[in-house]
């Protein structure tokens, strides 16, 4: 069977790993521009400025939804979602305003 | 070299915000444009002709973003917190939250556009054309806002 690529699939599972990234603070890496450093895993370092934790959040959503969009099969979920999918990133932006809310306070 | 990615940035940002907007009035404009004035004329383009090119737009723009980002981080966002600026920091969140899941539909949308999707996925293309336009959208106001307040020297 040809390996396909299903952009539903990719869509849905982005949305879906990054929001979870986001309410857990669990990037896959977090880096530190003062003075360049990366580090892997949920652990803040201190002492070394302040973190960026969005390349992480990104490379995890990613290679998630990319595996995910790889290995299930397309035409069942095709069938669910059709023309739906968009619900998933408009629920996944009201979910950001909804966890940045203290900032609005 | 930070202000110079940061004018290209904007640039890109121009052509990407130019672009979407083009396509959405476009495909929302129900019937054919035939006549000579500026707005028919405007809307007489060929949409999916746009697809790729807002594609490749919108790869370069997140990527010069996540370049400019470590810059914002240390000389514009400190300074926010620090003048309790709680809003402006919270708007730049959504900036970046919001263009990381734009990326999240951009596989889609190009699928969306192809014309044999043109029928089995036609809410779908109008529907993430326009979140897409609204992203890009919002991601150039609340650039341009927060500049205003305090740009990268």
């Amino acid at each position: 069977m040809k390996p396909g690529f299903s952009p539903s699939i990719f869509a849905i599972a982005f949305c879906g790993t990054y929001i979870a990234v986001f309410a857990l603070n669990s990037p896959l890496f977090r880096y530190y521009p003062l003075h360049g450093d990366f580090n892997w895993g949920r652990q803040e370092l201190t002492g070394v400025g302040p973190a960026i934790t969005w390349y992480g959040m990104l490379a995890a959503s990613g290679i998630v939804a990319s595996l995910l969009a790889v290995c299930i099969p397309e035409r069942g979920v095709d069938k669910l979602v059709r023309n739906n999918v968009w619900l998933f990133a408009c629920a996944a932006m009201l979910a950001c305003v909804f966890l940045l809310r203290n900032l609005f306070a | 070299m930070v202000t110079l990615l940061l004018i290209i940035h904007g640039l890109v940002g121009v052509a990407l915000l130019g672009a979407l907007t083009h396509q959405t009035v476009s495909m929302l404009r129900q019937r054919a444009a035939r006549g000579t004035a500026f707005v028919d004329r405007y809307c007489g383009v060929s949409a999916p002709t746009f697809t790729i090119a807002i594609l490749m737009l919108y790869v370069v723009q997140v990527t010069l973003g996540a370049l400019v980002y470590p810059s914002y981080r240390i000389d514009v966002r400190i300074p926010f917190e620090e003048m309790s600026l709680g809003w402006a920091v919270g708007l730049f969140e959504l900036k970046e939250h919001f263009a990381g899941i734009g990326l999240a539909l951009l596989p889609m949308y190009a699928f969306a556009w192809r014309p044999d999707s043109a029928a089995t996925h036609r809410r779908e293309r109008i529907a993430i054309t326009l979140l897409l336009t609204f992203i890009v959208w919002w991601d150039f106001i609340v650039g341009h806002i927060l500049n205003n307040i305090r740009g990268l020297a």
